[in-house]
């Protein structure tokens, strides 16, 4: 069975997109065993020059490393992605790479109508610079627009079509993550060339 | 002019700090910047709402008294620093101080990218309704390889990225001018007073018929028993059939529309379907008071527009059509219509796209696209495409909302000096609408 690991895009003490996450775990548990982590304890990265990264971050990149994939689910700030999930990347890939080429499905709620679609376009982004270069599903979106009203009182997702799409994203991923496993030639380079990264040495 | 400058780094070592240094004691008289430090921020968290802390304070309060705020962004994955980010989040949530605030956007990196990427982020990211701030477009100042550029007394050494920077910033200053003019009392609000709901009449309005009908080319035909089919008009100078005039203005190598001095759209060369256009109009659409055609935020920039075609101000406006792509560059003029006497009689807004004119003067006059190193702004390369959400404008670019397109500038510094090959595929749409 498939172990992934869920980050929750936000600091937030009230998400709909923490509740999306802990839908897909209990929804998916046949499937899939879906941890959820959360980045709120990460202390603002400030690219210390003693290259020291913080405990919490080694913490969540060793979760990453043992995962067969990561999701991700970012709510919108200011049309892209939160500083707090930025920060979460950016430790994630000062000096660690837990994220080299490791499957990503990136989803995310909002409480208007346009369901995060920029901040994903954003993350996918970020995702994709070279420090990080991890695997994002390609070609897929999963957008939760007004969110506060998406869920019942048991957390269940309640429209029918979200759900038969999200199901066949998360299909999809599982999928995507047994195809990824082959494409393994560059593993080896991209691995070397993250690590060969030295901001000292320019 | 009292400017404010934040670097998007609370790293220890900071080349934007030092680049932000050196434009403020370098430029010292042509502005003055205080450095605003962010180093004691903390990260947002819309559930540990830390408006009111003093980091969060400070910083609204001297943007707020500060005429414009130049923003140097380091670039990290792609994108600007969390740090930088969870500011502007403070400054979108419950207050505002970057609304209206000219903002210039600069910024160094250890690689040749110079920042590319986070720029245009921050650009999108300042620009979000929250944070509604006003970016200088074009003369992006990129500093790559910034290991490099300073001397010891943290100067930069390189003097042609000195003076494009010293260009930039002169720039900066007038645009703050002009934007702080724009956001202040009005003088002049006598734009205001352009009707984009037409209530009044010209002496060619058609009375008697419902503006937003779906059929009132038909209704206005049969009221004023227009001339139709094989029916002579006379023009000036000749005579055709209706039919010929529409074989001729529906040939026209461009999208023409007319909208008349009491702001009624009447006519468009219909061509082509609407999907198909460049500025996309509907058969339904004929007939509709201007102020159907576009979306309520962007009534103001049309009213503006129109005024200063309507006054004289200027007879044609002009500007790049946003998110288009690499394969074309469209244009949309709008062209002031008078009658012999001089008096106002509409707007001529002809849309077109001009990439092939450029592509087939180069071709068979065996030139290539050149950088002109002396040049201002470098016309070739292109800008950000954002995304245009929510209630595209159904008669889309005839609003003068969108930004006009934001000339990519070489960072005078490490530009090469040569021609280069034509960059047309590099050419690419400007800032779209964004609600």
């Amino acid at each position: 069975m498939h172990k992934f690991i869920a980050i929750v895009g936000t600091n937030s003490d009230e998400s709909t997109n923490r509740t999306l996450l802990q839908f897909m775990q209990k929804h998916f548990a046949a499937q899939a065993t879906i941890e959820l982590v959360e980045i709120k304890d990460l202390p603002m990265f400030n690219k210390p020059e003693n290259k020291q990264v913080p405990a919490a971050a080694t913490a969540i990149a060793e979760k990453i490393d043992q995962a067969d994939g990561v999701i991700i689910s970012t709510p919108e700030y200011d049309h892209s992605a939160p500083a707090v999930l930025m920060n979460a990347l950016e430790w994630l890939s000062f000096h660690i790479h837990p994220f080299v080429d490791k499957p990503v499905m990136i989803i995310g709620a909002s409480y208007g109508s346009l369901g995060t679609s920029r901040a994903q376009a954003h993350l996918r982004q970020i995702l994709d610079s070279p420090e990080l270069r991890a695997r994002i599903m390609p070609s897929s979106e999963f957008l939760l627009g007004h969110s506060l009203q998406a869920f019942d009182a048991d957390g269940n997702l309640v429209d029918e079509q979200k759900l038969a799409k999200l199901t066949g994203l998360f299909t999809d991923f599982q999928t995507f993550v047994d195809i990824t496993a082959e494409l393994n030639h560059a593993n080896e380079a991209n691995r070397k060339e993250v690590q060969n990264v030295n901001w000292d040495k320019l | 002019m009292k400017l404010v400058g934040i670097a998007g780094s609370v790293a220890d070592k900071s080349y934007n700090r030092l680049l932000l240094k050196f434009i403020a004691t370098h430029f010292s008289d042509t502005v003055d910047v205080e450095i605003l430090d962010i180093q004691d921020v903390p990260m947002f968290n819309q559930s540990d709402d830390q408006t009111d802390s003093d980091a969060v304070q400070y910083l609204s309060h001297k943007i707020k008294q500060a005429d414009g705020v130049i923003i140097a962004t380091p670039e990290h994955n792609h994108t600007i620093t969390a740090a930088l980010k969870s500011v502007i989040e403070w400054l979108s949530f419950k207050i505002h101080p970057l609304s209206g605030k000219p903002v210039m956007i600069v910024g160094a990196s250890y690689y040749d990218q110079g920042s590319s990427r986070a720029q245009l982020n921050l650009r999108q990211i300042l620009e979000s309704p929250g944070v509604d701030a006003i970016v200088m477009p074009g003369n992006e100042f990129l500093l790559g390889e910034v290991k490099e550029a300073f001397d010891d007394q943290h100067n930069l050494k390189d003097a042609r990225t000195v003076s494009f920077l010293k260009e930039t910033l002169e720039k900066f200053v007038k645009f703050v001018k002009v934007i702080n003019t724009m956001n202040g009392p009005a003088e002049d609000d006598s734009w205001k007073s352009e009707d984009l709901e037409a209530h009044g009449k010209v002496e060619t309005t058609i009375e008697g018929v419902n503006m937003h009908a779906a059929d009132w080319v038909e209704q206005a035909a049969a009221k004023t028993n227009a001339a139709t089919g094989d029916d002579y008009v006379k023009l000036d100078r000749g005579v055709l059939t209706v039919n010929q005039l529409n074989y001729f203005l529906n040939s026209m190598p461009m999208e023409l529309t007319y909208a008349d001095a009491n702001n009624q759209f009447i006519y468009y060369n219909h061509n082509a379907e609407a999907k198909d256009m460049m500025a996309a109009r509907t058969p339904a659409q004929a007939g509709n008071p201007m102020a159907d055609c576009h979306p309520k935020r962007a009534i103001p920039h049309v009213q503006q527009v129109i005024h200063m075609l309507r006054t004289g101000k200027t007879d044609l406006f002009k500007l790049p059509v946003p998110g288009n792509g690499p394969e074309k560059y469209i244009m949309h003029y709008y062209q002031a219509m008078h009658d012999a006497k001089g008096d106002y009689k509409g707007i001529n807004e002809f849309v077109l796209d001009i990439l092939p004119i450029v592509k087939y003067y180069l071709a068979h006059t065996g030139q290539v696209l050149a950088k002109d190193p002396n040049a201002k702004a470098d016309a070739i390369s292109g800008a950000s495409a954002k995304s245009a959400d929510t209630k595209p404008d159904s008669v889309s670019g005839a609003s003068a909302d969108a930004v006009p397109e934001q000339p990519d500038e070489v960072s005078g510094a490490s530009a090469d000096p040569e021609p280069v090959e034509p960059e047309v595929d590099s050419i690419s749409g400007a800032s779209g609408n964004d609600n």
